[in-house]
């Protein structure tokens, strides 16, 4: 047996020697190359005009929780403008295709304003830029910055310094040591690609604790779940958990509870994520980083301004927020479904539960 | 003397066709235990089991109508509505735990039927058919739902499902297993489970044996769907959380556990215990991987590796008798 276990090993950390060796800084630099970037004006008298405005938005898909609170925050933006008339909603549900028909249906509706969020950057790009040329401005949503030249502005979420953040705090509530496991979204997303880059990054600092394990749990409770009870059957002691989306959180700190061995880890913050923000209400440890849903919201206002003709950055970054445990029963909401994010958004436009 | 040996061998070849699976999946199970000790440890054994509930309870129904020659491609768009709407009919109460475990039931089993009417009565192809149910049940599941997990799961429901008796084997593991000998018996000891092989094998024998294909096969998609609502219960409390694409993707899943388990697209062989085998051999290969330690990459590699190797040692299997 031994020596089945150990040809197996061996074959697969041989195999895998390349993929490890992945240049670190990569996307620190990238990240810090896209605010220089953000930070540029853009000239936008071209687009200058008077209202009423009508509004289109190309949604990439509206099958999650948090792009329906995002969408939420445009409608709840635009009705505090008395100049936007029509709000119009296309949803291409992960088809790339059908959002680059999306994008162009919205035109044909005389749209003065299209904010999107992309299911295929590359894919759009185009119809995009058609859009500008027609001298439709477009905002990007909630998605990482993008300078493609059909993108006008963006109201952007930076995954590195999200997970830079959360990774700090895991640092200090773990005092400096001990071994971790870190719960990443989907594989090659820009989200798992950044946020395991900023960790890496941070651990340099830190030679007393050892990244035991890399996870993708794909933003699945039921996956994160799963895998947490294979690496609790690898690994005896576990310190720290490095899991920025909640609802992963909530699996991974499920399996240690029902293993009996909650109390030896510190779980990272997560996201503010209803679900995970109950955990940490009950649970007094986690605490959250901000992935805020008003990044719609943001977006509008970015495309009031460009309308107006006043200049705009090319990117307004739309800062991660830490929430200490102590602090979380603001934001939580015990009555909600799990699959809920705390917001500041108003009754009337919250969705229907 | 000669003539006795060679009936045994056929015998033997026999039995080695039928129980091929189980022989993969006690190589796959050795393989696992090679690697790590935890495979021999009852409480993660159970977990895996547990781990499986939703997908090998859905693949119950769909073997039925496999075994008919049919297909049910909205299987996992029905996992994800009755598991949307367990949540929203419970709404947080334990009082309506029961009514909400009713109503989801009946919603897949609505679903299965109006499948299998339009197979049925129409000649259009299950394949096609179910895909475009499952997208339009998918449509109605945002519709529902506005896109968020609508409703909360009522306290005590998935403390029930997920209790271990023994301290050893969780409640949700124990309804899948028992569901799945409900599954067998069906399958095994009814007329309706002999009417699914003969339908399967030979239409047009059956339909000259006076049989009512229609009834069967109505009653073998509205299962199908009633499995399905199962399963999406099963979601629920093994997540807990209704998200509205929760069962999508779990159809390829449920295929290939059927199809591995020796049920054939063609109809008229196969069964519930070998699509349990197949999925059973499924979520070795993937625990396995994962608790080895590998790279992530690499354990989509070794995992897919696998799965070949177990198909392709089951046809040889299989061949040979």
């Amino acid at each position: 047996m031994k020596i089945i276990r150990g040809l197996f090993l061996s074959v697969g950390v041989l195999a895998s020697a390349g993929m490890i060796a992945n240049p670190v800084f990569a996307d620190q630099a990238a990240d810090a190359a896209q605010t220089a970037k953000a930070a540029e004006s853009v000239d936008t008298s071209a687009f200058k005009k008077g209202g009423p405005y009508k509004i289109g938005v190309s949604a990439g898909y509206l099958s999650n929780s948090w792009v329906v609170f995002a969408l939420q925050h445009v409608r709840w933006e635009a009705s505090k403008h008395s100049e936007i008339g029509d709000v119009v909603v296309t949803d291409a549900a992960f088809n790339p295709a059908k959002q680059i028909s999306d994008i162009e249906d919205l035109l044909r509706q005389n749209i003065d304003l299209l904010i999107y969020w992309p299911v295929d950057d590359r894919a759009i790009a185009d119809a995009l830029k058609r859009a500008v040329e027609a001298g439709v401005p477009t905002v990007q949503a909630g998605g990482g910055f993008t300078d493609n030249p059909g993108t006008v502005s963006n109201a952007y979420i930076s995954q590195w310094q999200l997970g830079e953040m959360v990774a700090r705090r895991l640092m200090t509530d773990l005092g400096g040591k001990g071994k971790i496991i870190a719960m990443l979204p989907i594989a090659g997303t820009t989200a798992a690609v950044d946020q395991l880059d900023a960790l890496q990054t941070v651990l340099k600092e830190y030679p007393g604790v050892e990244l035991a394990s890399i996870e993708y749990g794909d933003w699945n409770r039921a996956k994160a779940k799963q895998i947490t009870e294979n690496l609790l059957q690898r690994f005896p002691k576990i310190d720290g958990v490095f899991s920025p989306a909640g609802q992963m959180s909530i699996g991974v700190a499920e399996a240690f509870d029902e293993a009996g061995r909650i109390g030896e880890v510190t779980m990272s913050p997560g996201d503010e994520y209803n679900g995970w923000l109950k955990w940490v209400e009950k649970n007094k440890e986690g605490g959250a980083v901000t992935f805020p849903t008003r990044a719609g919201q943001v977006a509008v206002k970015i495309g009031f301004r460009i309308l107006k003709g006043e200049s705009v950055k090319r990117g307004t970054a739309v800062p991660s927020a830490y929430i200490a445990p102590a602090d979380i029963s603001k934001y939580v909401d015990q009555k909600a479904p799990d699959d809920w994010w705390a917001s500041e958004l108003p009754a009337e436009f919250l969705p229907k539960q | 003397m000669t003539a006795f040996a060679a009936s045994h061998r056929e015998v033997a070849a026999q039995l080695m066709s039928r129980y091929a699976i189980f022989i993969v999946l006690v190589l796959v199970y050795f393989l696992a235990v090679a690697i790590s000790d935890a495979f021999l440890v009852p409480t993660y054994i159970f977990n895996v089991v547990r781990q499986v509930a939703p997908v090998g309870i859905a693949a119950i129904g769909v073997t039925y109508v496999m075994i008919l020659g049919g297909v049910d491609l909205s299987i996992g768009a029905v996992i994800s509505l009755t598991s949307v709407l367990c949540a929203v009919q419970m709404n947080g109460d334990q009082a309506n735990v029961a009514m909400a475990i009713a109503i989801s039931c009946a919603a897949g089993a609505a679903i299965g039927t109006i499948n299998g009417i339009a197979v049925a009565l129409t000649r259009v192809s299950p394949f096609v058919l179910t895909l475009g149910t499952g997208v339009a049940v998918l449509g109605l599941t945002q519709i529902y739902s506005g896109g968020t997990a609508r409703g909360i799961v009522a306290p005590g429901f998935r403390e029930v499902f997920n209790y271990r008796i023994g301290d050893v084997v969780p409640v949700l593991a124990i309804a899948f297993l028992a569901l799945a000998v409900l599954g067998l018996l069906v399958q095994r000891f009814t007329v309706f489970g002999r009417q699914l092989f003969l339908i399967g094998s030979n239409r047009r024998a059956a339909h000259l044996s006076g049989l009512s294909m229609a009834r069967v096969t109505i009653l073998a998609y509205a299962l199908s769907g009633l499995f399905g609502g199962f399963a999406g219960i099963a979601l629920l409390a093994r997540s807990g959380v209704s998200n509205t694409l929760s069962g999508q993707g779990l159809e390829f899943q449920v295929l290939a556990a059927v199809v591995l388990g020796g049920t054939t697209f063609e109809g008229g062989r196969g069964g519930v215990a070998g699509t349990i085998a197949g999925i059973l051999v499924l979520v070795i290969a993937f625990n396995l991987v994962n608790i080895s330690g590998l790279p992530y990459h690499m354990q989509l590699v070794v995992m897919g590796t696998i799965i070949i190797v177990a198909s392709a040692v089951y046809g040889q299997i299989s061949a040979r008798s």
